[in-house]
């Protein structure tokens, strides 16, 4: 089994995060919509306010299988606020390289994140997956998730840039 | 059209934020699933980091229901979407039944879409129940698009019975 280590992200790990998010996108085709730079990612995750938080999955040199690389996995999550329940995690983005998985590394960051979401008074931990997204469906379901648009009928609705201008300068 | 006034919630609001969520709930027939407490919306909003923000809209003590001159509310925070940064998340958006038609729920997303704007924020996400075409076609009117049929997102939980057995797990 691989040595790995599991850590809170350091402003120095925004390239690698910026990477691995560009690596996530490009598996659904969408690496031209990343805008963020690690200039963002520095100023939003270790500014005063953070307005999310990592965790990074690293393995030691000797063990890089893809070279160069040590940070060969990651969540980013923030906290969310339930009127009827309070705080919950939510969990944004969750990827481990592909040479690294099966492994056992993605159940450890889950496992990581469980523990994070109790000890800061969590009630549940909330996440979106695409439904043609059936291998991480089935890791979620396996873990005990809930789909709440199945069960509860829950649609997601964006307004976008364009909208709000719109709609803020409206008379 | 009725008078009233937006402003951001205090402290002293958290009796009126609280029985506007449980209407809503109840409206949702979900009313015994509302746990939290005043304090905790007091201790969770207002304390030193906020897990939440409130508008509320208020009409003249004359003009009130009951004694109760908070009539709607929003409350919203800011999430971060990793291909473009932060998002304004409107969580919860209410305004009594004998208020409504004045524009008041007009006016509030208003509000909040500058305050999405003054914040350097991409996007307003927000979820809406499939069953709930009212609040479905009033989003759509302003320009709101249904990522779920779009792109098929699906909303999942993993609540803390699941998490204290894994938690136990070697």
């Amino acid at each position: 089994m691989a040595h790995y280590k599991l850590r809170k992200a350091e402003p120095e790990d925004v390239t690698d995060i910026l990477r691995l998010i560009k690596e996530l996108a490009k598996i659904v085709e969408k690496e031209d919509q990343v805008m963020l730079t690690e200039k963002d990612l520095l100023e939003d995750g270790f500014g005063e306010h953070p307005f999310y938080h990592c965790i990074v999955a690293e393995v030691p040199a000797e063990q890089q299988k893809v070279e160069g690389y040590s940070v060969i996995g990651f969540a980013m999550y923030y906290f969310t606020y339930d009127p009827w329940i309070g705080k919950l995690l939510y969990l944004e983005d969750f990827f481990v390289m592909k040479e690294y998985r099966c492994l056992g590394i993605g159940s450890e960051i889950l496992k990581n994140l469980s523990v994070t979401a109790l000890k800061s008074g969590c009630n549940s931990m909330h996440f979106i997956v695409a439904q043609s997204n059936e291998a991480s469906i089935n890791f979620y379901k396996r873990r005990g998730a809930l789909d709440l648009s199945l069960a509860e009928g829950w649609r997601l609705f964006r307004i976008d840039k364009q909208c709000l201008l719109n709609l803020s300068a409206e008379e | 059209m009725a008078n009233f006034i937006l402003r951001k919630a205090e402290p002293k609001d958290v009796s009126d934020i609280l029985r506007l969520i449980k209407e809503l709930a109840k409206y949702e027939e979900m009313e015994e699933q509302v746990i939290l407490t005043e304090n905790d919306l007091l201790e969770d909003g207002f304390g030193d980091h906020p897990f939440y923000h409130c508008i509320v809209a208020e009409v003249p003590k004359e003009k009130g229901t009951n004694g109760f001159t908070v009539i709607g509310f929003a409350m919203y925070y800011f999430t971060y979407d990793p291909w473009i940064g932060k998002l304004l998340y409107l969580e919860d958006f209410y305004v009594m039944k004998e208020y409504r038609g004045f524009g008041i729920g007009s006016q509030i997303l208003k509000e909040l879409s500058h305050t999405a704007v003054k914040t350097r924020c991409s996007s307003m996400h927000f979820i809406v129940a499939e069953w709930n075409k009212p609040s479905i076609e009033f989003y759509k009117r302003r320009g709101a698009s249904d990522l779920s049929l779009e792109e098929g997102w699906r909303l999942f939980k993993i609540d803390n019975k699941i998490k204290n057995k894994a938690k136990k797990k070697k």
